[in-house]
């Protein structure tokens, strides 16, 4: 448990630093004066001046050797001075502030959806068997083989333009938030569900759910008492290794659908070449990522007491 | 004497084929009956075409009847736990290995006696207290000892009051001791009902009494009285299992020992530890040139771990281990392994593997045919790769290839543990003879003290 | 190695997509760029056998173009992830503790953020260049296997067949051959699969959020957006990238054989 925090912890810092030194790469990469650049972003194309550019130089330390201007780099980073967006002017923590409450709104809809998709599913396939097996394993199949984005393509053709059941795209309604949610969940619940169903087949085959019954034990009393946990222990340990996905979906989603979250954000400061903000948003969502993949290992341990020792 | 159990004409099919010819048999109250054959006889299918827990692929044929009414598969499944019960044959595989002990036994006299949480509570804990695992309540499965998993699956089989008790192998891979003790109390648990044991073990036979049917490849060769049959068997098979038995071989130990040879390995106060514990320390002794030595003790009392000591495999927390033949090369110092096929690469063939290492050291390919016709081996297996051939000729293939390398030192680690008593016979007295012929040390770990009693010249018991 | 139905199915479908790619750069008379405002989304015909897009261009040279880059970037992103992270993963198994730890750290470092959120963070570096992409995507992949073969070969080390090899004399390269790479190989080859199909899932999402191959040059996902707009009046041309880069994917999941 302590090694495990341990390991968490050092990842968080090293999430700080690579997203830092990235960063401060791509700032010291870009063509040209850099305080022309984000003078003119600022105040537009037509009042760049001199003045103006030698102001943001001194704002933004720009004249300093890469050393230094690294280690300020970092050490403002470590106290979460994370400046202002090069194209809004606005503190980036105040921005991130929203994203990220949009993202979460996003991220926990999707994922509540995929469970209620891929558990049900799962547990029948493994239950019934087959032909009901084959045909679910390869539905899914075919709807792993779609990138997120092209699902979310096909749900913006067929539910907003075909039959206008839901808006386009934007936020603020529950409606806006339906198409997005189902396109992270469905994309998530393809694998996940194969997930559930050879864990419910490995536990329904096992001795231990044999003996049970012969024990005396009702079916139902049986699934209860030593099905359930015993399905949900690679389960949740497959929702860590999808954190990956739902992150890299979520980025995608967002884009696509013009949510206002984290991922739209990364995506438009990085084409915007705003470094604040990609540093904010890349910086939040490695941060986010350790975090709940904490929260899934200790999941993990709590249904699954003998990994502990091995820890 | 009612009849709790009969079986008329019960056979196991899949597709056409026949897995367990017909068999007609009666379980008598107070009389319990043993079915004895080698692994791999069809004695499992019998137990699970009874409880009617056969996979949908096998069909049963003949009758079954319960309490002197004949039942189908579902009313037979109906009886489960009140009346009926079987044990499997791994206890750490019938037990939730994430759920409490003492909750296993527990849900049984809650969800089957209706008892409430409390009550149920309190007779799991005497129910163990019983098996003599009051201190384990609160361990998990992976925590307890092989015998202790099983004296728990015991418990909680019988919690739900079924007295006709099915026990699958219910000694596989005990130690002696443990062995007696499980039998013990199969034997109190079905005192007011009956007990059907599957076994290959003669000695459990023995110890049960009763009645007793003898299978070999899925047919009854015969049947009778227990201690009858084993005093005076009628069929060959019947003598061979008997005569395998290691208390009953004839001392195979080679005489050839000269007493004039030298030492090749001098132990000196050893220490060996193994996760933190110590298994052994202070152990002092010596091997000669040619020598048998058995090593003997309860399983996980460090036997393996010794040998492996010896080949520097695991390294000694302290004494001193001196090989003193020094014109032996580090490949004549080698190792049989208890499970045959995990010791080859399943990528080539059996004959690529022995190609390698006639390459490697330059053998004289013409000592094969003569060590392979010692062996009994036949020509066909070097084509085939380690899956593909029987455990018992797998093993004499790894003596075979041991022996091409005139090892001078050869730490066999139950090498004989994972075959059937009558292939097991053979491989050691083979492995035995031929070593000692080739002059060639062998130290033999066993946890069967009898077999080490009649193959060895010294023996060490840790 | 014998190939499953399925397999053979995949690697049927993806042979097909690399000779629509060859064959369609280099017989086609139209370049990727070469617009025709003439004629700009029209159905397909003889002229243009796929049609032609919002210029003009014609789609049969953009999709070959395309599906020819896809696999591109695929084929050296596997190669290079699959060759380090073996190498290394064996490496931190047999090079002892130090080489063990070293590496572990290089690992989490790398697990501590989405894969995809690096790569953006690479091409934002160097928007549009191919050789960052391969570097970004390569440098993520990699760990997969490093992970996969690493805990394959822990448990081959302890095995009685390699340590008896080992007590019989064989020297590294025989384990290796013997008993290593016959564990490791029908993984790798499943993470190979895998990889190739996520190579070119990264690369079309980069392309679909605008910051990866940039215009004129053809690619997936900025050629789905692209054509989004016009999904009415031509759903034929949109209908290409999408149902090519679906095919891909398919093509590499069905080889990569049934487990997922």
């Amino acid at each position: 448990m302590k090694t495990l925090l341990f390991k968490r912890a050092l990842q968080l810092l090293t999430v700080v630093w690579g997203v830092g030194t990235l960063t401060f790469i791509l700032m010291r990469s870009l063509p040209g004066d850099m305080a022309y650049r984000i003078a003119a972003s600022r105040y537009g194309q037509d009042n760049v001046n001199a003045q103006a550019a030698q102001m943001v130089r001194e704002e933004l330390q720009l004249d300093q050797s890469a050393f230094v201007a690294y280690w300020h780099w970092l050490t403002d980073l470590l106290q979460f001075k994370l400046g202002d967006s090069l194209v809004s002017g606005m503190p980036v923590t105040e921005t991130l502030q929203h994203m990220l409450g949009h993202s979460l709104l996003l991220a926990l809809a999707g994922l509540m959806v995929s469970i209620l998709i891929a558990v049900p599913v799962g547990l029948l396939c493994a239950w019934r068997g087959n032909p009901l097996d084959s045909i679910f394993m390869g539905l899914s199949s075919v709807i792993r083989a779609l990138p997120v984005f092209v699902i979310g393509v096909l749900f913006i053709l067929l539910f907003a333009l075909h039959w206008r059941w839901f808006p386009v795209a934007g936020f603020g309604s529950f409606s806006h938030l339906v198409l997005p949610a189902f396109t992270l969940a469905l994309s998530l619940a393809a694998v996940s569900n194969r997930v559930v169903r050879d864990s419910a087949k490995r536990a329904f085959s096992a001795t231990f759910y044999q003996f049970s019954k012969v024990k005396g034990l009702p079916a139902w009393q049986t699934f209860r008492r030593h099905g359930i946990r015993n399905i949900a222990v690679p389960v949740v340990a497959f929702f860590g290794i999808q954190l990956v996905s739902m992150i890299e979906g979520i980025v995608m989603v967002e884009s696509l659908f013009s949510w206002p979250g984290i991922g739209h954000g990364l995506a438009h400061a990085i084409f915007a070449r705003d470094i604040p903000v990609i540093q904010g948003a890349a910086l939040v969502m490695g941060v986010l990522f350790v975090f709940l993949n904490t929260l899934v290992d200790m999941l993990c341990l709590w249904i699954d007491p003998r990994g502990a020792k091995t820890e | 004497m009612s009849v709790l159990l009969k079986l008329i004409d019960v056979a196991v099919y899949v597709g056409d084929r026949c897995l367990l010819a017909p068999i007609s048999l009666e379980l008598t109250q107070g009389q319990p009956l043993t079915i004895l054959g080698k692994t791999g006889s069809g004695k499992s299918l019998l137990a699970q075409a009874i409880m009617g827990l056969l996979p949908t692929a096998l069909r049963v044929s003949g009758e079954i009847h319960v309490y002197g009414k004949r039942m189908t598969c579902r009313e037979r499944q109906q009886l489960w736990g009140r009346e009926l019960v079987m044990l499997p044959q791994e206890p750490w595989h019938s037990l939730d290995p994430i759920m409490k002990c003492v909750d296993q036994v527990t849900e049984v006299y809650q969800c089957v006696k209706g008892q409430n949480k409390q009550d149920a509570l309190r007779s799991a804990e005497e129910a163990l207290y019983q098996v003599g695992l009051s201190h384990i309540g609160n361990k998990r499965p992976d925590e307890l000892s092989g015998g202790m998993a099983q004296r728990l699956a015991i418990a909680a089989a019988t919690a739900g009051g079924a007295t006709v008790i099915l026990a699958d192998e219910p000694t596989k891979g005990l130690d002696v001791s443990r062995r007696d003790g499980i039998v013990r109390l199969l034997q109190s648990r079905s005192r007011f009902g009956s007990l059907l044991t599957i076994t290959h073990d003669v000695t459990v036979a023995r110890q049960l009494g009763g009645a007793l049917l003898v299978m070999k490849d899925g047919h009854l060769v015969e049947k009778g009285e227990t201690m009858v049959v084993l005093d005076s068997p009628q069929d060959d098979y019947t003598r061979a299992l008997i005569a395998a038995e290691p208390s009953v071989w004839t001392d195979i130990a080679p005489h050839s020992q000269k007493h004039d040879t030298d030492d090749i390995l001098v132990v000196d106060q050893l220490k060996v530890a193994r996760g933190g514990r110590t298994l052994f320390d202070g152990l002092s002794f010596s091997i000669k040139q040619g020598d048998v030595i058995g090593v003997v003790g309860d399983s996980g009392c460090g036997k393996s771990t010794l040998g492996d000591a010896l080949l520097h495999l695991v390294t000694p927390l302290s004494g001193r281990i001196a090989r003193l033949n020094q014109a032996a090369k580090p490949h004549q110092w080698l190792k049989l392994y208890q499970d045959p096929p995990s010791a080859f690469s399943a990528s080539v063939s059996l004959g690529q593997l022995l190609d390698d290492i006639i390459q490697l050291h330059d053998i004289d390919r013409t000592r094969v045919a003569p060590l392979m016709a010692k062996l009994s081996l036949p020509n066909g297996i070097l084509e085939r790769n380690c899956l593909a051939v029987s455990g018992g000729e797998l093993q004499r293939f790894s003596i075979l290839r041991a022996l091409l390398l005139d090892p001078v030192f050869l730490f066999a680690d139950e090498p004989t543990s994972r075959l059937d008593p009558i292939t097991a016979k053979e491989v050691t007295t083979l492995l035995v003879s031929l070593a000692s012929e080739a002059g060639c040390a062998v130290l033999l770990v066993s946890h069967d003290a009898a077999l080490i009693r009649k193959t060895c010249h010294q023996v060490i018991s840790l | 190695m014998k190939l499953t139905t399925s397999q053979w199915l995949g690697l049927s479908l993806l042979v097909g997509l690399m000779a629509f790619a060859v064959l369609g750069s280099v017989f086609t008379p139209y370049t990727v760029a070469q617009q025709d405002l003439n004629s700009v989304m029209t159905p397909p015909s003889l002229t243009h056998w796929l049609g032609t897009d919002h210029f003009g261009r014609s789609m049969l040279s953009r999709m070959a173009h395309a599906v020819g880059l896809s696999f591109a970037l695929s084929l050296v992103c596997v190669l290079t992830s699959s060759l380090i992270g073996t190498a290394f993963g064996v490496w931190a198994v047999w090079g002892g503790k130090k080489v063990d730890n070293a590496l572990s750290v290089a690992v989490n470092v790398l697990l501590a953020l989405p894969g995809l959120v690096v790569v953006l963070l690479f091409a934002a570096i160097a928007p549009g260049s191919f050789l960052v992409l391969y570097l970004a995507i390569s440098l993520v992949q990699w760990v997969e296997y490093f992970r996969v073969v690493r805990a394959i070969t822990q448990n081959v080390i302890q095995s009685p067949a390699r340590q008896s090899s080992q007590m019989m004399g064989f020297g590294r390269w025989y384990q290796f051959k013997r008993h290593i790479w016959p564990a490791i190989s029908p993984s790798v080859f499943t993470l190979a699969a895998f990889g190739g199909a996520n190579a070119i899932l990264t690369m079309a999402s980069l392309g679909f959020v605008s910051v990866g191959i940039q215009p004129p040059l053809a690619e997936l996902g900025l050629m789905s957006v692209a054509l989004f707009p016009y999904y009415s009046e031509a759903p034929w041309l949109l209908a290409q990238p999408l149902v090519v880069i679906a095919l891909l994917i398919l093509g590499f999941h069905l080889l990569a054989g049934k487990r997922a």
